[in-house]
């Protein structure tokens, strides 16, 4: 029993994964580059309702940017800024409406360095961060809030 | 657009020496030649790097143009990031627009940002162009593995990893069927703000998920009723080995890395 | 509503290295009334036919021509055409998404712009015509349904937009024998209640026997085949070559012509077949 909860489990993080990652690639211009705003961000909500979309998004973002430009440094530092911050969000499920910031806070900080130093973004650090803050807030706060109380309305059906 | 033109990923085929090595080393001199790149501290190390980088180049095969496309995106990150240093930078002055000034450092520092951002897109984007994602991941959990002493299931990790690369092409599809499907029946994604087109995806979204977690519970069922238990005493069909290919990059890159140490040590 | 295709050519990623030609200089009509089996293998066409039939991909070359009107025009008219093919993929339960069946059916005739009453009355009626009680299911959730009840639902979905031309993509695909005769009973009742013309694209050659008037063949893109039931299925040779077979009445019946028999093989069904075989043995 506990081996089927594991597959089930891993499975369901793998499905969100590749959610993540389909739906940024099909919104590419928009999902990459420096001003981005990554509709599939939204999908970060989904750790408001399972602890499977903590390393689901992480693979999900993963390959999303390694399949992107950015390359192997983008998939590396962007998928560990996901995962601390889907972590965040999840601990923060039930103040939903606090919850994304964790989200918010970790990509600013981790992505807006990650910019900041790999990419030498000719901008000071904290402008970095507040860019990328800024996208991750617009996806996080304007899409995922919506996302996540449709999802609470329609859970039963959808699976979750 | 149709979404069976979105190219997977960047890999060029082909059988060359460079593509023919473990993940695992490769992944390793891609780390590698990253890190050299923040150690340099003067154009000879990176005329070093660039060297390195070249030789690795043509050796996989990868035509120059490929590599070129991939530095498209961040072009305006580029051009911005010169002009700014140019104009920003404090120090000598060489020419002067007005109140906009060109400073001696601000051109060596315009040309090292920039020199250093288009060999790190190399350097990533060859990693990406000579390994496919699956390998790529392999190589990870193999690389991982030792963390399992501390608790990281490094096998499950992969597994999960492998298995959502493997449904990017299938949800892709899914949405495609779905999205013709509910076009057929009158439904509009393209017209309207973005608070109308956010609703109008109501009739993608829904779908793509039930599909989503049914397909996520049929594999569930399907693997359990192979016997799946997780990573515990699970072997491979492809073992994946250091041959003499493997052993040889390692020594160029711990020579290259040597290199690279000498130049920034040795220099004033 | 007669549609007429013309020259039909449709190439995927065109310009690139994996360019297919997925249409090639397609050419037949489709009487209004008519019952028509689109039969061929996977990949040779079906599926990006049918999608050009009602507009949602635009030809390459060539046309599709609907009452006189090229349904590729950007007019008012071409797109009132387009909105009266209905269109059912396969696996249609796919497509659910509301939270009460009333709510999913009523999607398509909303997006026509039909008033809340209109639309309700159009979603009943299509559910009876599916053979689902509207009263019953209205008000429960699409994905409490059985497999069966929900394929229904889609298909009311499309009923609902009152189509003239009702185009199915394997309806019975995934369904037990007695499901799949089961939803070609419903789609037979449906073809008289409303006097559409239907487009069933299929593998299984007894259906195409039993409920067509007017057959296609493709292959790889082209279509190479056209006519009666009997006219094609009198060709066994050519079937072959396509890699196709022949209902298993005729099959039977030119079993027994072959072992020196003296029986008609101008068969489809059983019954005729049962009917020969009392003529010729007793």
């Amino acid at each position: 029993m506990k081996e089927k909860v594991k597959a089930q489990y891993m499975v369901q993080a793998a499905v969100i994964g590749s959610l993540y990652a389909a739906i940024t690639l099909l919104l590419a211009p928009l999902s990459y580059g420096v001003m981005q705003v990554r509709v599939s961000e939204a999908l970060v909500v989904l750790s408001m309702f399972t602890p499977a979309a903590i390393p689901g998004l992480g693979a999900g973002c993963f390959f999303a940017n390694l399949l992107g430009p950015g390359g192997f440094i983008d998939a590396a530092i962007g998928s560990i800024a996901t995962v601390i911050g889907a972590i965040g969000t999840y601990r923060l499920r039930n103040a939903f409406y606090a919850a994304p910031m964790a989200t918010v806070a970790s990509n600013a900080v981790i992505v807006g360095w990650m910019l900041y130093y790999f990419y030498a973004v000719p901008l000071p650090l904290v402008s970095c961060m507040l860019w990328v803050g800024l996208g991750e807030l617009i996806a996080c706060y304007g899409l995922g809030i919506p996302l996540a109380r449709f999802l609470q309305s329609r859970r039963g059906d959808i699976g979750l | 657009m149709a979404i069976k033109d979105i190219t997977l990923g960047q890999y060029f085929p082909g059988e060359s020496i460079v593509h023919r090595l473990d993940p695992r080393t490769k992944i390793l001199g891609t780390f590698v030649f990253l890190v050299t790149l923040f150690l340099v501290n003067r154009f000879a190390g990176f005329a070093l790097s660039a060297a390195f980088i070249a030789g690795v180049i043509a050796l996989s095969g990868v035509p120059v143009k490929f590599m070129i496309r991939g530095l498209r995106p961040i072009l305006f990150l580029i051009v911005f990031s010169t002009i700014l240093n140019l104009f920003v930078t404090a120090g000598t002055p060489i020419v002067q627009f007005g109140p906009l000034t060109i400073t001696e450092e601000g051109v060596y520092r315009a040309a090292f940002m920039a020199l250093r951002l288009m060999l790190l897109i190399f350097g990533s984007s060859l990693l990406t162009l000579v390994t496919k994602p699956i390998t790529l991941t392999d190589g990870i959990e193999r690389l991982m593995s030792p963390l399992n002493i501390v608790k990281l299931p490094s096998h499950e990790l992969a597994m999960m990893m492998t298995i959502a690369l493997r449904f990017i092409p299938t949800l892709l599809d899914e949405t495609d069927k779905i999205m013709k499907a509910q076009t057929a029946r009158g439904a509009d994604f393209e017209s309207g703000n973005l608070f109308r087109r956010a609703k109008g995806l109501i009739p993608l979204l829904v779908p793509l998920f039930v599909s989503a977690f049914r397909i996520a519970g049929d594999l569930a069922m399907a693997m359990e009723a192979r016997c799946y238990r997780g990573g515990k005493g699970r072997t491979r069909m492809n073992g994946m080995a250091f041959s003499g290919r493997d052993a040889g990059a390692l020594c160029v890159l711990v020579a290259y890395f040597a290199a690279t140490i000498y130049l920034r040590t040795m220099g004033g | 509503m007669r549609i007429e295709v013309k020259g039909l050519t449709h190439v995927y990623s065109e310009g690139m290295p994996f360019e297919t030609v997925a249409l090639e200089d397609v050419n037949f009509v489709l009487e209004p009334g008519s019952f028509t089996g689109l039969i061929g293998h996977t990949g040779s066409g079906k599926s990006t036919l049918i999608q050009h039939l009602n507009g949602l991909l635009r030809p390459m070359e060539g046309a599709v021509i609907v009452d006189g009107v090229n349904i590729a025009d950007k007019s008012d008219a071409a797109r009132a055409l387009r909105r009266k093919i209905g269109l059912v993929f396969q696996y249609p339960e796919h497509q659910l998404f509301e939270e009460t069946v009333l709510k999913d059916v009523c999607f398509g005739p909303k997006n026509l712009g039909c008033t809340q009453d209109e639309c309700e009355e159009r979603a009943l009626h299509a559910l009876s015509l599916v053979g689902l009680d509207g009263k019953a299911f209205q008000d429960r959730s699409p994905f409490g349904l059985s497999g069966g009840e929900k394929r229904r639902v889609a298909i009311a979905g499309v009923l609902a937009m009152e189509p003239d031309v009702l185009i199915l993509d394997e309806p019975t695909a995934g369904l037990d024998p007695a499901g799949h005769r089961s939803i070609l009973d419903m789609v037979r009742q449906i073809k008289r209640e409303r006097d559409l013309s239907i487009l069933l694209v299929t593998h299984n050659m007894d259906d195409v026997a039993r409920l067509a008037d007017h057959v296609l063949v493709m292959q790889s893109g082209r279509l190479v085949m056209e006519g009666t039931p009997l006219e094609i299925f009198s060709e066994d040779a050519k079937l072959q070559t396509l890699g196709l077979s022949l209902p298993q009445a005729t099959r039977l019946m030119n079993m027994l012509a072959e072992r020196g028999c003296d029986v008609r093989t101008d068969i489809l069904t059983l019954q005729e077949a049962e009917e020969e075989i009392v003529r010729a043995f007793i």
